[in-house]
Parts: C-alpha cells; sequence; structure tokens
C-alpha cells in the first residue's frame, strides 16, 4: 500500500474509531441507569461492541504498518 | 444514444482496486443469517403443528420467535445481501472505489449485524413493539439509523466520485431501496421513551392513524426493501450471468419511475374492512392494480435480457435461480393485487393464503435472486476458477424449488378453506363452525408447508457446503493466471 493511501486509511480509522468509542460511552450510560433488562443488555452489548471494534482497528492499522516494515525490507 | 465521438479514454484506463473485502464479508453473513431465518422458520412452523414443542419456555414462544424468523429473512439474509451487492454494483457501475475508507465500511458491516443480533435478542427476550417488521424497540432502532445513514453516505459518495458519466440503472433501485427505508423507518417508528433507560415507549400515533402509518411503513418495506433493492440486483446480474445487456434499457427506467410512484400509496390495502376511510382502501386497492403494469414490465425485461441465451439455462443452474426468480416475481406480483381487491380480501385477509403469498415472493423471488448472485459473486470475490459443483447448484435449485411448491399449495389450500370456514353460516343464520374446527382442519397442510421449510432449509444447507468448497477446494484453483478471467458479461451491465 502507497504511504498516502496508508495516511488516508489511518485518517479514515481515526474518525471511525471515534464515533464507535462514543456509541460505546453511550451503551455505558444506559447500562448505568437501566431500569430493564433490555437496555441493561443493550448498553453493556453497544459498549463491548466499540471496544472489540476500536480494537481491529488498532490492530489493522498495526499490521498495515508491520507489512509497510517488511515491504521496505524486502525493497 | 450513443455519442460516437465521445472520449473511450476511460474504458482503457485500469479500474481501481476496489473494496472487495466489505462484500466478502457481507456475502458471508447473508448465508449464516440465511440459515438462521430457515431454521427458525422451520422451528415455528413445526410449533404451529405442535404447540407443545415451545416447552412452555417464554423465549421458544412461537410469538416471540416469529419476529425472529421475519427479522433474520428479511433484514438479516436480504439485508446483508442488499448491502454486499449494492457496494459490489456501484463501486464496478461506477468504477470508484467504496466513498469513505474501509474502516468506514467495516463500521457499516459490523454495526449493522450488531444491529440484528440487538434486535433478535429484544424479540425473544419479549420487548417487541408489536408492529409486524417495525418490531425492534426505540434504542435499537436509533442505531441501525446511524448506521443506515452511514450506508447511505458510502453509497452515494462513491456514486459522486464515480468515473463513469452515466449511473447504471441498478444503482437507482439501490438508491430508492436506502433512501425509501429511511424514511418509512423515521416516520413509522416516531415514538417517546417513557425514559431514556427505558426499552418502553409510546407510539406517536394513535388508533386507525398508528395502522394507517404502520402499513404504509409494512408495504413500502415490501415495495422498497424486498422489490426495489432485488430488482437492482437483478438488473446488474442477469445480465452478467447471461453474458448479454438488458432488454431494454429505456423500459428499464420507465419500469423504476412508475414502481416507486405507485408502491408508496398502495399500503392501505393491509386494511380494508377496517375503521379506515372507504375511500382510503379504495386508493390503496387502486394503486396496487395499477402496479401491475411497472411490475410486469420490469419482470418481462429480466426475463426478455435472456433473448439469445436461453441456452445458458441447461447448462447454469446458478442462472436458473436468478430467472426463476424473475418467474416468481411476476407470480407474486400478479397475485398481491388479485388479493387487494376488496372481495378478494374478505375471503383472503387473515388466513394463510397471505402466508403462502408472502413466502412466494420471499424464497421464489428474494432468496431465489439472492442466492442466483452469491453463485456468482463468491467465484469472482474469492477468485475461483469458478464453483465447486454445479451439480449440487442443480440439487439445491430443485428441492428449493420443491419447496417452495410444497411451502405455497399448502397455504393456498389451507387459507382458503380458513377463509370459507369462518364465513359459513347454517340454514339457522349460526356460523357453521368454530375457530378452533378451522385450526384442527388445517393441521395437515401445516405439516405439508414444514415439509416446504423443510427442504428449502436443506437446499440451503448444500448451497453453504458448495460455497465453502469454492473457496477451500484445490479443484477451484486458477491455473495459469493470478485472477480468473473477466467473468461473463463485463460489459453488459454498465461497467
Amino acid at each position: 500500500m502507497r504511504e498516502r493511501e496508508r495516511d488516508m486509511a489511518d485518517t479514515g480509522e481515526f474518525f471511525v474509531g471515534i464515533l464507535v468509542a462514543v456509541l460505546g460511552l453511550v451503551g455505558l450510560v444506559l447500562a448505568s441507569g437501566a431500569l430493564d433488562d433490555e437496555i441493561y443488555l443493550f448498553g453493556l452489548s453497544l459498549a463491548g461492541f466499540a471496544f472489540l471494534f476500536d480494537m481491529m482497528l488498532v490492530k489493522k492499522h498495526y499490521d498495515r504498518a508491520d507489512a509497510a516494515r517488511v515491504k521496505v525490507r524486502h525493497d | 444514444m450513443i455519442d460516437a465521438h465521445a472520449p473511450s479514454a476511460p474504458l482503457l484506463t485500469a479500474p481501481p482496486i476496489y473494496n472487495e473485502q466489505i462484500v466478502k464479508n457481507f456475502t458471508i453473513a447473508s448465508m449464516f443469517w440465511a440459515i438462521v431465518a430457515f431454521l427458525v422458520g422451520c422451528t415455528i412452523a413445526a410449533e404451529l403443528c405442535w404447540p407443545g414443542l415451545s416447552m412452555g419456555l417464554s423465549f421458544l414462544n412461537f410469538g416471540r420467535l416469529r419476529p425472529v424468523h421475519t427479522s433474520a429473512a428479511i433484514f438479516a439474509f436480504g439485508g446483508n445481501a442488499l448491502l454486499g451487492t449494492s457496494f459490489y454494483v456501484v463501486q464496478r457501475t461506477c468504477r470508484a472505489r467504496l466513498f469513505g475508507g474501509s474502516a468506514f465500511a467495516d463500521f457499516i458491516f459490523w454495526g449493522y449485524n450488531f444491529f440484528i443480533v440487538m434486535a433478535a435478542l429484544s424479540y425473544v427476550m419479549g420487548y417487541s413493539r408489536g408492529q409486524e417488521y417495525s418490531e425492534p424497540p426505540w434504542h435499537v432502532t436509533i442505531f441501525l439509523v446511524v448506521i443506515w445513514v452511514c450506508y447511505i453516505v458510502a453509497f452515494i459518495g462513491t456514486l459522486i466520485k464515480r468515473a463513469e458519466p452515466h449511473i447504471y440503472v441498478a444503482n437507482w433501485f439501490y438508491l430508492a431501496f436506502m433512501v425509501t427505508v429511511a424514511i418509512l423507518v423515521l416516520v413509522n417508528n416516531a415514538a417517546l421513551p417513557i425514559s431514556m433507560y427505558s426499552a418502553h415507549a409510546y407510539v406517536a400515533y394513535g388508533g386507525v392513524q398508528n395502522a394507517l402509518i404502520q402499513w404504509w411503513y409494512g408495504h413500502n418495506a415490501v415495495g422498497f426493501f424486498l422489490t426495489a433493492g432485488f430488482l437492482g440486483m437483478m438488473y446488474y446480474f442477469i445480465p452478467k450471468q447471461a453474458n448479454r445487456p438488458v432488454y431494454s434499457y429505456r423500459l428499464s427506467i420507465v419500469h423504476f419511475w412508475s414502481l416507486i410512484f405507485m408502491y408508496i400509496w398502495a399500503g392501505p390495502h393491509h386494511l380494508h374492512y377496517t375503521a379506515l376511510p372507504d375511500w382510503t382502501q379504495t386508493l390503496g386497492m387502486a394503486f396496487s392494480i395499477m402496479l401491475w403494469m411497472p411490475s410486469w414490465g420490469g419482470m418481462i425485461n429480466g426475463l426478455m435480457t435472456l433473448s439469445g441465451a436461453w441456452d445458458k439455462l441447461r447448462t447454469d443452474p446458478s442462472l436458473r435461480f436468478s430467472v426463476t426468480a424473475v418467474g416468481f416475481y411476476g407470480m407474486s406480483t400478479f397475485e398481491g393485487p388479485v388479493m387487494s381487491i376488496r372481495d378478494v380480501n374478505a375471503l383472503a385477509h387473515y388466513t394463510d393464503w397471505v402466508i403462502g403469498h408472502v413466502h412466494s415472493g420471499a424464497l421464489g423471488w428474494v432468496a431465489f435472486i439472492s442466492f442466483g448472485a452469491i453463485y456468482y459473486l463468491v467465484p469472482a470475490l474469492w477468485k475461483r476458477a469458478g464453483l465447486y459443483s454445479n451439480k449440487l447448484v442443480a440439487w439445491h435449485y430443485w428441492i428449493a424449488t420443491l419447496g417452495i411448491v410444497f411451502y405455497m399449495t399448502s397455504m393456498w389450500v389451507a387459507g382458503i378453506m380458513q377463509g370459507l370456514m369462518w364465513r359459513a353460516y347454517d340454514k339457522f343464520g349460526f356460523l357453521q363452525y368454530s375457530f378452533v374446527e378451522s385450526v384442527s382442519a388445517v393441521h395437515p397442510y401445516y405439516i405439508i408447508r414444514l415439509l416446504g421449510g423443510l427442504m428449502f432449509l436443506a437446499g440451503a444447507l448444500i448451497m453453504v457446503f458448495n460455497l465453502i468448497m469454492t473457496v477451500r477446494s484445490p479443484s477451484t484453483q486458477v491455473v495459469g493466471r493470478s485472477y480468473p478471467a473477466v467473468p461473463g458479461g463485463a460489459l453488459m451491465a454498465g461497467e
């Protein structure tokens, strides 16, 4: 992947990551004040979804960086 | 008209690197949810035959599992197929990579499937809103709205940055699907929660207004989710599979505009003989009958695309799925308007005829056109030489088709019998049959329906096996080039 494309991917991941993190926080707020099982489960699941999704973005970022390093070494 | 002086340079430039991973994800999810939907469908069909099967457990109750089945079939199986194919089609017909980047696309994929899981959990926990096809509680719907807006942004963003001057007709249908569904969901789900920490909410509308808006939503969910979106699929994948251009591009445009104008008015036919004003019922009925015209225009366009390529139906069983789907589309769009006629509706409404009608559309049209597209997509996406086994595709086709026939015919007989039994009077003017007698009378037909459903499920399991083997088997590996030849019809569908 070219450097410019990598930068664009990083920028996209940053903004999507922030959006998902905000959703995760909303989930925690909902779970904290839940009046029924449904909201409690939804809130916690949303927070879990956000955590896993953001971890996936972090992993993708480092996978890309590793791949670029390996490519430079081979070139 | 083709401009002979138009610059041909864009055709000579290399296509961009498309985001195919997102299409792969949606394809896998679509097949996963298809199995879930069919399995739950068979479970509740069995519960209708033998109600004791729910074992008294609340989460296995028919009322809770039914929306799991409908949502899994429509939004999970159908939705993933639509989102995946729309991303595939828009990138190729616009010669542009998907707008927003891969993280944005991943968010749409994972978010959409998270919505489905959350909706299903809310149903089995007993938190359904109780409005058909619109069951998710308010907070789950708001999450869906966030995902849907992102989906629209990704799609329209790709259209805006397209390298092709023309927007291919399939994209118009996909666009109608996503924009109208957004409007429908926003209006029909208007509600005031009793607290932001509670799943309970009061619907914004009351009485017959609520019923009207619900069926404006409900019928247009059929019209724009289950019809317009899948017509987008038809207009791209059938020309590709048949290696022929669309029979009449002009007819496809007429089809588009007339369909979207007429469908939106047809909802009140769900409310014949209710408190809804008579004129509104008649309006719904009249527009439903008028819908014959664009629906059959579209069907003819889809079928005639095979002109000169009918022989392919013998050799390409996946194309057989797509073409049979168009046949079912024609049949169910004929049956629907017939059932919307007030006098026919007097017999059909609340009977299993309606269930048979819905499934001729859902299994025959929606599922078959999706199967055809997925059989085409998997070798193309995973860069395989072809499908693992065409014989298995043929087995899938015949088992599934027979399953639909069992399903539909049993429901026709059961439904018409129910309708006749409910309206039968004896010579003293009393009802001739009690309700439970009509329930008992349809029992054998419910068992036949279950058999049809099991056959459809068996066909889908064969498909999953075939697709997994297509991706994994050494026999489908491409030998001698780095990727397979451009699939048939590369230039036939707006590319």
